[in-house]
């Protein structure tokens, strides 16, 4: 079953690497020909220069010597054409193969749905796009160099064996052993090699860890202690690289070794034939020419098979991804959307983030145009997920959800999204400068229309002090603002779209209280005239309201203004008194 | 042709050493190798006779050829193979030898520095580690030491026995033949000249591919990372053009350097049919003027391999030598750095208990011993000035203040990651410069904000309060905070592996497992740095009753970001702009009307808001 599997995903990851090379079959076919005119000219050359040794020696012509000589130089210029074009041509279609599938996996990773990026790590996709694309590379890289390769091998062999088929057995004998030997040393070295991977990686956790650690490890006087773990983690890599150096003192030396026992039985063998007359001296040094060149070609051969398996179990894992189907696409016959107020309704809207872990249950809940709504409850109560519903993140498992009485399913989801601006509650900045952030949804904005966002997200008055104002870079690798700032511009970003329906899911949450009543006019102005769904705790947010919604297990329980629930609803006050003992007083903050 | 498509790893300038660093750095590490000297001198040795047994071969050949076939006298052929043999043999038992003795040398040497470089790092001072980056000090234990490992296992073997090699192997010809040598070597310039050519170049090549490379994975990272944002603002477009532009620039940079070895590796491959074809047409006339034999011919064009084969790998191992001599200097610049706050020579244990006494202390970043980059850190404004301060045994003190008004440094201060500029702080009379390392440490603990823990279980976690503690000290510890139920109720209980920094946790029981260590610790000075992020609110309420309990009997001083917690303490020391400005209980400074007053009144009012 699992066996089934894995050769299954295999063979999906040939598939996927035959379609990514098949368009470059003119490099292909270019390479290959190079490829053959290489062997072809190599092969010629000891040919060449047993011949001249012969002549030059039985008949003493020094005039044929020369001219062979020159023929060699000649075969020269084309073997190193060749091996230029060969390589080039590999090198080539492997790396567009590479950059294809690359741009191929990001696309499609952009435009995957929300719950298939829930459950993807970040890091796992990284690897996906480069490890495993990269393993695809170089198989496609050695497959026509090896292919040469075997060429050569046959060429060699059919030469040898015609000139004294005995002596090829002889002086071949050894060779098929070095091919041995390195598939099994790759074979043994791998998991031991990857172990020693595995031990550097621990042994750099403990620095890491030590180091960040540090102020409780100097704190405490612990010092001692990590020590002792990193000298444990530094043994435990010294066994690995001591396991790994005996087994490469047992293989390198055969690398030159198994060779030379082909030259000595041509030496010994062929220099008998020689005296029996059977065999020219110039052939001697023919045969050995010919040992050199079955060298590499024999090492490269047990690399292809090595990197056959990985690279096909890459190419696997690439596909896996790249047949997801995405879930959230424009319904065929999709409407524009529609022209209205901006009025949602959530008519018994049902929902979960899979089986067994279902979020809304049952909700009713209508929000006219122009009206902003607190939507107030406990943690896990699907605050975030109604606001998450409207721009089709994920889509409804029953009931019905209408923006001015359209099924926002029917909406083409472009527009749809164009018409709702949302701010997260973990807001991310791209490493662009403040004035491209806040342009995000359209990059051709006006700088006039980039400052007012700022002006009324509140962001204005931060931004101007930055290094470089609006080109101040942020982001991972950029100036680092707090989390009340990167929030300003998130907020700024939504309001820069212009969208008509504006959701702010704990938009303001680590945003200075102090601040907060500033940029409270700003937003006001912002919510004029569009359909606001505010997710808050705050009773300075929540007032930006006209209305408030106490959701409570999916279901919309209680709502009225902020005072009326206050009044009437126990649940509400004990929302409100939880989040409120969860948050600390900025007291920083304070004159 | 070994080694045929393996390219070599870009270098930038700052993995290059001038002819100066490079001889202190290898004078270093001689000095460094001392008790493994003996064994890179045999080592040396092997080697040497190793290379012999293969450049005899083709001196072998050269005799079996013209003893041998040219005389027609079968035993000399005979000897020669069985010679050949021989020296075969030999050569692959000494090849076995000196990789092995290379390797087992160089790894335990490798061992030894990662022992001694972790250890200086770890006894450095807080000020050097607040203002050196992490990630640097963790690439000085890893990825230097790693291209030193990296040298050891696929490196340093090739490069010695190629530097032999090719020169052995040109003694050799000229031996044979100085006539034929000469012509063979008009071949040499025009490679080495290629080799270094395509080594300048595919190094700038390979960087402008790692920067390509780089910049391309920062906007996959980005383009994953912010998929939702990207989906709402309905912006796929946009960016999977944006990636197409990195790529396609990813895709170029690789492609120059196909293109530049698409250069030399043609000139390579005819450079060696050139050789073949002087040796022969050169030697051919020789051999006809009698100058030299028809064995001597053979014997040249299997040496010119040995020539041949060294240029190219010399160069491409070159840079791995180099960025490993790089490696080495910046391992030894950090070995170099010196500990600030280190322990005096006589230093005296502090008391068990006593009075904490700031006496005038003025503060500034900055400054001390250079970093490991021998650069001295400019000294930075201002942090106290005149700061002076007592805490009685038993007492608990609150720090309040704005951010950057000096609180946290003052705590610094207090536990000794840093020494006073100016004026002194005491324990029991005894200035902290003057103390042990070990007992300071006894004495005063800090608790940081968040509870950081380490990979491993939660005892082990909890040890690290007093390394040494057995786990009945541990339990007691656990205990007199009332978690021992809490604690109990991990998967495992204490056994519990907690995983990389404790995430398997929560915020709040990560602050238990810290607070534990306080426990365990036992110090009569507690320097707790109040948390400033959310805990749920059952936690909360453990956390601080847990801390209620540690606070019993010791002397506390708390970086208070809560008014709360400042209200419960005995006195409350309000810090602003570097200057201890109000010092008293809640009680006398709501009296005194001024800053406390006021930071207390707008939090009460704040209170009233939401209430």
């Amino acid at each position: 079953m699992v066996v089934d599997d894995e050769r299954e995903i295999r063979r999906a990851g040939w598939r996927l690497i035959g379609n990514a090379v098949r368009p470059q079959k003119w490099w292909i076919a270019g390479g290959i020909t190079a490829g053959i005119v290489w062997t072809a000219a190599k092969l010629t050359i000891p040919l060449l220069a047993a011949a001249a040794i012969d002549d030059g020696l039985h008949q003493g012509d020094i005039g044929h010597v020369i001219r062979l000589t020159c023929v060699m130089i000649a075969v020269g210029v084309v073997q190193g054409i060749c091996t230029g074009l060969r390589r080039y041509s590999a090198f080539r279609i492997a790396l567009r193969t590479e950059t294809d599938l690359r741009q191929r996996l990001f696309a499609h990773l952009q435009r995957l749905h929300f719950a298939f990026h829930d459950h993807a790590q970040t890091g796992q996709l990284m690897a996906r796009a480069n490890t495993d694309i990269q393993q695809i590379e170089t198989l496609v890289i050695l497959m026509p160099l090896t292919a040469a390769s075997l060429v050569t091998m046959i060429g060699v062999i059919v030469i040898m064996a015609l000139e004294d088929p005995v002596l090829a057995l002889l002086a071949l004998g050894a060779m098929p052993f070095l091919n041995i030997a390195a598939a099994r040393f790759s074979k043994r070295i791998a998991p031991v090699n990857m172990d020693l991977q595995q031990e550097l990686a621990d042994l750099s956790g403990v620095v890491e860890e030590s180091l960040s650690g540090i102020r409780v490890v100097k704190g405490f006087g612990a010092e001692r202690m990590q020590i002792e773990k990193l000298e444990a983690e530094a043994d435990a890599v010294l066994d690995r690289a001591l396991a790994s150096a005996r087994l490469r003192a047992g293989f390198m030396p055969l690398i030159d070794f198994l060779p030379t026992l082909s030259m000595v039985a041509i030496l010994f063998y062929g220099g008998h034939q020689v005296l029996a007359g059977q065999l020219e001296i110039g052939s001697i040094l023919a045969f050995n020419l010919y040992i050199f060149m079955l060298i590499w070609p024999l090492r490269m051969v047990g690399m292809l098979i090595a990197q056959a398996s990985r690279a096909s179990a890459g190419g696997g894992r690439v596909d896996q991804i790249l047949k997801t189907d995405l879930l959230i696409t424009d319904a065929p016959g999709a409407v524009a959307m529609p022209v209205g107020p901006g009025e949602i309704r959530f008519e018994g809207v049902r929902f979960g983030y899979g089986p067994g872990r279902a979020v809304l249950n049952g909700l009713d809940l209508t929000i006219r145009g122009g009206e902003a709504v607190a939507l107030v409850g406990a943690t896990g109560g699907g605050k975030s997920t109604i606001g998450r519903l409207l721009p089709r993140f994920y889509d409804i498992e029953g009931g019905a959800l209408l923006i001015d009485g359209v099924d926002v399913r029917s909406i083409r989801i472009a527009e749809l999204r164009s018409e709702i601006g949302i701010v997260f509650e973990d807001t991310f900045l791209f490493s662009d400068s403040v004035r491209e952030n806040i342009a995000f949804a359209n990059p051709e904005a006006s700088f006039e229309s980039v400052q007012r966002a700022a002006r009324l997200s509140g962001a204005e008055e931060f931004v101007t002090k930055l290094p470089d104002g609006y080109d101040t870079i942020v982001g991972e690798n950029g100036f680092s603002l707090s989390g009340g700032q990167r929030q300003r511009i998130a907020i700024a970003r939504a309001v820069l779209a212009d969208p008509r329906i504006l959701i702010l899911d704990d938009a303001t949450s680590a945003v200075d209280p102090t601040k907060e009543h500033e940029i409270r006019a700003a937003l006001g102005e912002v919510m004029e005239g569009r359909t606001t769904l505010i997710i808050a705790h705050r009773p300075a947010t929540i007032a930006l309201a006209d209305r408030v919604v106490l959701i409570d297990d999916g279901r919309a329980i209680a709502q009225g203004t902020h005072d009326e629930l206050l009044a009437s609803s126990q649940r509400y006050r004990e929302v409100l008194a939880q989040a409120e003992a969860a948050g600390p007083i900025a007291l920083d903050a304070a004159p | 042709m070994r080694g045929g498509w393996v390219e070599p790893g870009p270098l930038d300038d700052e993995d290059k050493l001038n002819r100066d660093q490079a001889r202190s750095v290898l004078r270093r590490l001689w000095t460094l190798l001392g008790p493994y000297r003996s064994a890179v001198y045999v080592a040396s040795l092997v080697l040497v006779a190793q290379t012999a047994c293969l450049l005899a071969g083709p001196w072998l050949v050269r005799y079996g050829v013209d003893a041998g076939l040219i005389d027609k006298n079968a035993s000399a052929l005979n000897r020669a193979s069985i010679a050949y043999l021989i020296v075969a043999l030999i050569g692959l038992v000494l090849g076995r030898i000196v990789i092995w003795m290379v390797s087992k040398t160089g790894e335990q040497f490798l061992r030894y520095l990662r022992a001694r470089v972790f250890k200086h790092l770890i006894g450095l001072s807080m000020g050097f580690f607040e203002r050196e980056k992490t990630g640097r000090l963790v690439a000085r234990m890893t990825s230097d030491i790693d291209a030193l490992q990296e040298l050891i296992s696929q490196g340093l073997v090739m490069f010695v026995q190629n530097i032999l090699i090719f020169f052995g192997a040109i003694v050799v010809i000229f031996w044979m033949s100085w006539q034929l040598a000469l012509a063979v070597l008009v071949i040499v310039p025009p490679v080495v000249f290629a080799s270094r050519w395509f080594r300048r170049e595919s190094n700038r090549a390979y960087l402008e591919v790692r920067e390509s490379i780089g910049t391309n994975m920062a906007t996959l990272q980005e383009g994953l990372e912010g998929v939702r944002v990207v989906q709402a603002f309905g912006r796929e477009g946009g960016w999977t053009r944006r990636f197409r532009d990195t790529n396609e620039a990813q895709f170029e940079a690789n492609l120059e350097t196909v293109r530049i070895s698409a250069r030399y590796f043609p000139l390579v491959e005819f450079t060696g049919v050139v050789g073949i074809a002087v040796i022969v047409g050169a030697g051919g006339v020789m051999v006809n003027e009698a100058i030299i034999s028809v064995g001597t011919v053979l014997a040249f064009v299997l040496y010119l391999n040995n020539i041949f084969e060294p240029i190219q790998q010399l160069s491409q191992l070159y840079n791995t030598v180099q960025s490993s001599g790089a490696a080495l200097q910046k391992i030894f610049g950090l070995l170099d750095t010196e500990a600030a706050v280190g322990e005096k020579p006589g230093a005296v244990d502090l008391p068990a208990e006593g009075v904490l006494k700031i006496g005038a202390v003025s503060f500034a970043y900055g400054g001390g011993p250079p970093d490991t980059d021998g650069v001295v850190a400019p000294e930075g404004p201002i942090v106290l000035s005149g700061v002076s301060l007592e805490v009685l045994p038993g007492e608990r003190l609150a720090l309040v203040g704005p951010t950057g008004a000096g609180k946290s440094t003052l705590a610094k201060l207090m536990v000794r990651f840093y020494d006073p500029r100016e004026g002194h702080v005491t324990f029991g009379g005894v200035d902290l410069r003057d103390a042990t390392l070990a007992s300071l440490r006894e004495r005063i603990v800090v608790v940081p904000q968040e509870g950081f823990l380490f990979a491993g279980t939660v005892r082990e976690n909890v040890r690290v309060g007093r390394v040494g503690a057995t786990n009945a000290e541990i339990d007691a510890a656990i205990a007199a905070l009332g978690l021992a139920q809490i604690f109990e109720s991990f998967p495992d209980g204490l056994d519990t592996e907690v995983r990389e920094r404790g995430s398997r946790l929560s915020a709040g029981e990560k602050q238990l497992v810290s607070l534990a260590r306080a426990a365990l610790a036992d110090p009569a000075l507690l320097v707790l740095d109040e948390a400033t992020s959310n805990l749920d609110p059952g936690t909360e309420r453990q956390v601080e009753l847990a801390l209620e309990r540690l606070s019993e009997g010791r002397t506390v001083v708390v970086v208070a970001h809560r008014l709360s917690t400042a209200e419960r303490c005995d006195r409350i020391a309000v810090v602003d702009g570097g200057r201890l400005v109000e010092i008293g209980t809640h009680d006398e400074l709501i009296e005194r009307r001024e800053r406390y007053s006021r930071l207390f009144a707008a939090w009460d009012a704040g209170q009233e808001r939401t209430a």
